[in-house]
């Protein structure tokens, strides 16, 4: 696998693909790069003990020391330990803005990413947003902007960053990527962009990734395609056993009518049960307690004795 | 000639007849199995049937002008048909002929059908009167065909008695000049033949075939005839007035020929036969051209088109529709000269100055017969690049002459000639040939030698220009772009094969054309776009803007890179584009002849600048264009700018409504204004009152003179000072009823009391000012009445009123609160403006003045309304109350646009949350529910059904919710995106965004039926279950109109009926299982299960089981009454006989043996909690949802059947959210 296949897997999200990837030589141009994506896959797969291992122990280079510290966040589960490794990328973030900072343009970027990355799971959307800056040159740190912008329900802007980035950016995969993104959320066109660009890169011939599939069975969720979501969904959990962003999906296409309730309550409880701490599953139990709380606030009287 | 080119095929039984319609592109196909087909042959699909023939039918024709067709069949008959599809029927029928009729034809302008038979006869019909007028005999064995002469008076028939023959009918058309034929005919008809002969005569007899002779036709213009036979020969004939002789004869089928016809523009006959062949021959070499043979198939008949360059012929197991040649003129455009062939010229035609001339000769490239296939132009060596198909793929090489000359020379004396497929110029002194067979594409320079040879690197039928120093390849499932100079293919993208490539005039985008496909793509092939369409596409050209222009068969359409195609016009005959510009479509015609088309291209270049975002030039075509179809406005609508959508809207009362529609207040005043209708000002009144826009409502109740609307506005907005002018108008109007409102309002007590007295109330005039404190005023009354304080003294004392109005919190009445968010662009901006330059900040006049114009307003409408008698001048006033107010709610409004502007980065706030969006557009529980929002869902079903059991909903409410939003993570590493499901996947505008329909009306009636099959299966616990759960389900399910509402309502009552059934049934089963001596009430539940309105199946069961509940306790009557009522529904044979059984035995018997609280003959509803009868006028509390009925004292409980709502609750139904 070449650096520019390795990337594309990268942002289609072929995780699997590229942790089980051999590295190349050690003297090869793309080694560095292809390191850094793999330690990366490994991250994307909430595996940051590998990625750790990927890197090695290093200390010279910066891109390593920012991926070392965003293992190490997403590892540790104490607030204190977790706050040590923010504070680690903050101050590589800092240490690339100096005036003699010998660093390239990319590695620049490649740190304001991860430090981004850290930043939003932190919740800290501001700080991630000024890491990234408004005018970065570089399509990851875009990819971000846009997906924090439409978080925080400000498709317009998203929309306006890819404008700007339109500009000096060519006409890469990650670009096409990111237009799909804010398609998702805006539902322009019926969808038809998101659905046309998983479509597309379904049927390039160079790259697999079962999310794809499941990005594309998103789509047609959304496009109210429930039956087609199914099948999309179905062959990428093939492909993927277990892979709970396709589960997640699954269930709701289960309960849009794809499936019988019945078979969409079970496939929900399991799902539950595996990962309770999909966003899904957190939001419904918030949603239960919130049910409770109104309903407590009517008064059920008595039923007449028959 | 090597090419035939197949344009339509179908499958079927045995073809005997064809028939070309002379203007739409239709054919008409005798079979022998009965049938005649009407095929689209362009579409493809067979439009319809006539089936009234008995046996094969082999003559088939259609009108030259009327939509009638005429058919001749093995059952003797000849019948005429209308063919138009509203009146597609059999008109009248030719009885006649005796045997076989083997032809049918109608004169191009007598009302004549000319018909041939076994019978020996040929036979003309009128078809007005529907008479035979003549019979022609002489032939003496089966006529095989008989043929107009498509000028003279003349027929041609051939006859198995191996003769061709033409007869004279000249003396038919002097002797029955109209119409209708001789008044005696009919009546001699049955008489014999001899009556007719005196009509015709035969002219000629040819003879000279060996066997019976299957077809005769005559030339279209020269006097000459050729006929096909059984002796496998087809024989040209010449003929004139005397006589008529062999001339030659076309050898080489090899079994019968059963037919041959004249080329209509070309010196050609094509003829086919039992040998499965259709050759084509040259008429004056009388050489064959042209064999194409079938493996299966023999042919049976020929038709070409009156007009067009199209055969057809009808063969064993089918039709094939063909052409002979290409039509598409070989052309190849270089700045503003078109090089084309025609009529195997090269010629160049000016698009600027329409000059057109000949400037080369290709007579001896290839076969006369054909035209060449493509032109490569290159304008350095002014040279052209020429191939030709025949002879298995020639190119030339020649020069253009500097200037036309006198004297056209030939290429045949300098040009370059070899074998090759395609052929065209990649650089200014090479170009590329491709061998087909050898997959080899060689360069060569303009000496005709090979520089360079590649091996093309995928299976290439084709090879176009592909930029500098590239080509494209066309493959049969690929396009490849190939680097000639490194030899490597660049990008290669799947498409069906490529047939043209077109450059766009700047070299960036490239069309690439198939059959059915048009991929635009840009110079790397790297991005592209496909527009598919399911009309064959013939030809493209670009638009200076980059706009793709095409036609198909029938259309010329547009598509834009993006792949967003329209129509720009239709066309009776394609067409081949050549250039675009401006407003002109330059194209070449069938016959290479150069034709341009005027269109109008505001419809793709607005789309084009809505797509580059180009607002200016969108302003520019908004205002200059003046037509704008309903399409545009539809697009506009669809890609969210409904908005702007507003702004193509000339006619004032579509405006409106749009303007109203959208919010837009301005827009809407503006015409409202011009409209000046009361219904438009009241429509206005409720979208202002909506947005909270209380200076429109009050300018539109001003308009209206809705006076008691307006006081009341004032009085909501606190305008305490309008209210006292609005008193003065009532005062000047005389109308007591707004004198006492407006006094009310103000808090006038003095004012009110006046207004009581004036009108005659005294008594309550007096109670006012005295519960007022207003002594005097009171005992002055009192007075007034001759009355004093002892005649009243039973009056009681109320006390001290304190009836005021509440005290002005907020001056509302200076401000606006708009609630709809002013999302206002730059394009809503400048058009609000009406100009681009309107952007600047405008001088407006601020809040204070507007609202001084309004009241100036009101002082100039007190004056009026003193001086009444005076003509009222609406618009006096109004200029006063005009724009001032209007334009300081822009005011109010722009600061908030502005300051929307760029605030990308740190400093970006949170959006609107597109669940908000939801609960915002929709007041359906459901909606709020799968927004999260559950405090206002529940409160929203409680309102609207009285529920207040929640509990048994919350496995809803969950999934619901949980089904409205997915999640996807496409950035690594983040946590996903939450994504809200819409309902309507096209609507993305946020005001009218809603949820997905988790559950849809349709699947609840499926879980109903469901119910119904447990009840027939008497699984009645289980029934139960379901019915709860569907009409749980019911109530949170998104309807969208009067008509889901209604169907909704239905399923809401046979749920609820169901239920209360199967419970009733159920209540029945307990007690006699457990109360076995309380007969009385099981026999009384029995009754009302079958009262319950249940479809005719169920009803069956519940009588059935009633029925045998109350004959085993002797209750006879009662027994006999159901019977009754189950013979009413026509049950099975045995039931009913059964019912007859009991309805006997209750005449016998007429007794109850039990009493039991039933009478059958008022009509009751059952209450659903006790299980008893309510009869009709008695009092009775309903369940807010469902309409179940329950006996009064129930009112406050939770309803037993659904267990959600409070009996008796009052509710507001369901909301119409649509």
């Amino acid at each position: 696998m070449d650096s520019y296949h390795v990337k594309q897997q990268f942002f289609l999200g072929a995780y699997r693909a590229l942790a089980d990837m051999k590295l190349p030589d050690q003297s090869s141009a793309d080694f560095h790069s292809m390191l850094l994506y793999k330690a990366r896959a490994f991250l994307a797969l909430d595996d940051p003990k590998a990625a750790l291992q990927v890197i090695g122990e290093d200390d010279e280079n910066v891109t390593l020391r920012a991926v070392r510290a965003l293992s190490k966040y997403t590892s540790v589960k104490e607030d204190t330990e977790k706050e040590a490794a923010l504070e680690e990328l903050r101050d590589l973030a800092l240490e690339i803005e100096g005036e003699d900072s010998e660093h390239s343009e990319k590695d620049k970027a490649f740190v304001r990413v991860l430090a981004a990355t850290a930043f939003v799971r932190a919740g800290e959307t501001e700080e991630a947003l000024e890491t990234l800056g408004t005018d970065t040159e570089d399509l990851e740190a875009v990819a971000l902007l846009v997906q924090i912008y439409l978080s925080i329900n400000r498709p317009d802007l998203a929309k306006k960053q890819f404008e700007r980035s339109k500009k000096w950016a060519e006409d890469d995969l990650l670009l096409q990527l990111i237009e799909s993104n804010i398609g998702l959320v805006t539902g322009k066109d019926a969808y038809s962009n998101p659905l046309s660009f998983y479509t597309e890169q379904l049927a390039n011939p160079s790259l697999t990734s079962p999310h794809v599939l499941t990005s594309r069975g998103i789509t047609r969720i959304l496009r109210n395609e429930i039956q087609e979501a199914q099948s999309d969904l179905d062959e990428s959990l093939k492909e993927q056993p277990g892979d709970a962003e396709t589960l997640a999906a699954l269930c709701i296409a289960g309960t849009l009518g794809a499936m019988k309730p019945r078979e969409t309550e079970e496939l929900w409880s399991d799902f539950c049960s595996k990962h309770p701490d999909h966003p899904s599953v957190v939001d419904v139990a918030i949603k239960s307690n919130l049910f409770d709380q109104v309903v407590a606030k009517y008064t059920v009287p008595p039923i007449p004795a028959a | 000639m090597s090419v035939m080119l197949t344009k339509f095929e179908s499958k079927s039984n045995r073809v005997k007849g064809l028939a070309f319609h002379p203007t739409q592109p239709l054919l008409a196909a005798a079979l022998h199995n009965g049938s005649v087909q009407l095929w689209n042959y362009r579409m493809g699909v067979l439009v319809d049937r006539f089936e009234e023939h008995e046996g094969p039918v082999r003559g088939v024709a259609i009108h030259p002008t009327r939509a009638l067709l005429a058919t001749g069949g093995d059952d003797s008959k000849i019948k005429v048909w209308d063919i138009r599809p509203q009146n597609r029927r059999c008109l009248f029928t030719l009885h006649g002929h005796l045997d076989y009729v083997r032809t049918v034809q109608f004169h191009h302008e007598m009302p004549w059908i000319l018909s041939a038979s076994d019978d020996q006869t040929i036979r003309i019909w009128n078809s007005t009167s529907r008479n035979c007028i003549a019979v022609l005999t002489g032939h003496s064995h089966y006529v095989m065909s008989a043929q107009f002469h498509p000028k003279e008076d003349l027929i041609v028939s051939a006859s198995m008695d191996q003769t061709v023959r033409v007869w004279d009918i000249s003396t038919l058309r002097k002797t029955s000049p109209n119409t209708s034929g001789p008044g005696g005919m009919s009546n001699t008809n049955s008489g014999g033949f001899e009556t007719f002969d005196s009509f015709s005569t035969v002219k000629h007899v040819l003879e000279g075939h060996d066997r019976g002779v299957n077809f005769a036709v005559f030339h279209p213009t020269l006097p000459l005839i050729i006929s096909a036979a059984d002796d496998r020969v087809v024989k040209i004939w010449r003929m004139s007035e005397t006589k008529a002789w062999e001339v030659d004869s076309c050898r080489g089928h090899f079994n019968n020929v059963s037919s041959a016809l004249f080329h209509p523009k070309h010196e050609l006959i094509v003829s086919c036969g039992e040998d499965k062949t259709v050759r084509v021959w040259d008429l004056t070499k009388r050489t064959a051209i042209q064999t194409f043979r079938r493996e299966q198939d023999r042919f049976w008949v020929l038709a070409s088109h009156p007009n067009l360059n199209l055969f057809a012929a009808g063969h064993d197991s089918g039709l094939i529709v063909f052409k002979l040649e290409r039509e598409r003129p070989a052309f190849s455009v270089h700045q503003d000269t078109l090089y084309y062939v025609r009529d195997k010229y090269v010629r160049s035609f000016d698009f600027g100055t329409g000059s057109d001339i000949g400037l080369l000769s290709v007579r001896k490239f290839g076969s006369p017969y054909m035209p060449p296939r493509t032109l490569s132009f290159n304008p350095a060596e002014r040279a052209v690049l020429l191939t030709i198909s025949s002879d298995n793929g020639l190119y030339e090489l020649s020069t253009l002459p500097q200037q036309a000359q006198g004297e056209v020379k030939d290429s045949g004396a300098e040009g370059k000639r070899a074998s090759g497929q395609s052929a065209i110029f990649v650089a200014r002194n090479r170009f590329a040939v491709l061998n087909k067979t050898a997959q080899l594409i060689e360069v060569r320079d303009l000496s005709n030698s090979v520089v360079k040879s590649i091996k093309a690197p995928v299976q290439t039928n084709e090879i176009f220009y592909g930029g500098t120093a590239c080509l494209i390849l066309s493959s049969t499932s690929s396009v490849v772009l190939y680097d000639i100079q490194q030899q490597k293919t660049i990008a290669e993208i799947n498409s069906p094969p490529v047939k043209y490539v077109i450059w766009s005039a700047d070299g960036q985008l490239v069309a690439l054309m198939s059959k059915h496909t048009i991929m635009i793509a840009n110079k790397t092939f790297s991005q592209h776009s496909l527009i598919h369409e399911t009309i064959r596409i013939k030809s493209g050209a670009w638009d200076d803007s980059g706009v793709f222009i095409y036609s198909t068969l029938n259309h010329v359409k547009y598509c834009l890179s993006q792949g967003d195609h329209g129509v720009i016009c239709t066309l009776d005959n394609p067409v081949y584009l050549t250039r675009v510009k401006g407003k002109t479509i330059y194209c070449l015609d069938r016959s290479a002849r150069p034709r341009t088309i005027t269109f109008d291209p505001t419809e793709y270049r607005f789309k084009l600048a809505l797509l580059k975002h180009n607002y200016e030039e969108m302003l520019y075509i908004i205002k200059t264009s003046t037509l704008m179809g309903q399409s545009i406005i539809a697009y506009l609508q669809q890609k969210g700018f409904p908005e702007i959508a507003l702004h193509f809207v000339q006619e004032t009362n579509t405006r409106f409504e749009l303007a109203i529609e959208c919010g837009n207040l301005d827009v809407a005043m503006e015409t409202a204004k011009t409209i000046d209708r009361p219904e438009c000002w009241d429509k206005l009144a409720q979208q202002a009152l909506k947005q909270g826009n209380h200076k429109v409502v009050e300018k539109a109740y001003q308009m209206t003179k809705n006076f008691d609307k307006l006081s009341f506005l004032y009085l909501a907005t606190g305008s305490t000072e309008k209210l006292s002018k609005m008193q003065k108008i009532a005062d000047a109007r005389g109308d007591p009823m707004s004198r006492f409102h407006n006094a009310l309002y103000t808090g006038d007590v003095e004012g009110r009391i006046a207004t009581l007295r004036d009108v005659g109330l005294h008594p309550l005039a007096y109670l006012t000012a005295k519960t007022n404190g207003y002594e005097e005023l009171a005992t002055e009354i009192l007075e007034a009445a001759g009355l004093t304080e002892a005649d009243i003294d039973d009056v009681p004392d109320f006390g001290p009123s304190t009836l005021k109005p509440p005290p002005v919190i907020t001056p509302t009445t200076d401000l606006n609160w708009p609630l709809v968010p002013a999302g206002e662009n730059f394009f809503d901006r400048a058009l609000a403006n009406g100009t681009l330059e309107g952007i600047e900040p405008s001088t407006y006049a601020n809040g204070d003045a507007g609202a001084g114009a309004a009241s100036s307003a009101l002082d100039a409408w007190a004056r009026e309304e003193e001086v009444q008698d005076e003509v009222v001048d609406e618009g006096g006033w109004e200029l006063d109350a005009d724009a001032g107010e209007f334009q300081s709610a822009q005011d109010d409004e722009e600061p908030d646009a502005v300051s929307d502007e760029s605030e990308l980065g740190a400093g970006a706030a949170p959006g609107v949350d597109e669940t908000e969006l939801w609960v915002r557009n929709s007041p359906l529980a459901v909606d709020h529910v799968a927004a999260g929002s559950f405090e206002s869902a529940t409160q929203l079903l409680n309102r609207q059904f009285g529920v207040v059991n929640f509990a048994p909903l919350k496995p809803l409410f969950l999934s619901v919710y949980r089904a409205s939003h997915v999640y996807i993570s496409p950035v690594a590493s983040l946590p996903p995106l939450q994504i809200h499901v819409r309902r309507n996947p096209s609507e993305s505008a946020p005001s009218r965004v809603l949820p997905v329909a988790a559950r849809s009306l349709q699947s609840i009636r499926a879980e109903l039926s469901e119910g119904y099959r447990s009840v027939a299966g008497n699984r009645l616990a289980e029934a139960q279950m379901t019915f709860r759960s569907v009409l749980h389900a019911l109530i949170l399910v998104a309807i969208s109109s009067d008509d889901e509402a209604k169907e909704w309502r239905e399923t809401v009552t046979s749920a609820r009926e169901y239920l209360l059934g199967v419970s009733i049934e159920l209540e029945r089963r307990r007690v006699a299982e457990q109360e076995p001596d309380n007969v009385k009430r099981n026999l009384e539940l029995a009754a009302y299960f079958a009262h319950c309105q249940l479809q005719p199946l169920h009803l069956q069961i519940a009588l059935r089981s009633a029925i045998g509940v109350f004959s085993r306790v002797n209750n006879h009557t009662h027994a006999a009454l159901f019977a009754r009522r189950l013979l009413d529904l026509n049950p099975d044979a045995r039931i009913a006989a059964q019912a007859r059984q009991r309805i006997a035995a209750g005449e016998r018997n007429p007794r109850n043996a039990i009493d039991i609280t039933y009478d059958e003959h008022t009509t009751f509803d059952i209450c659903a909690a006790s299980y008893t009868p309510i009869y009709k006028g008695t009092q009775a509390v309903r369940c807010p949802y469902t309409d179940a009925s329950f006996l009064p004292q129930y009112a406050g409980q939770l309803d037993p059947l659904t267990q959600l709502t409070e009996i008796g609750a009052a509710a507001s139904g369901l909301p119409a959210a649509w």
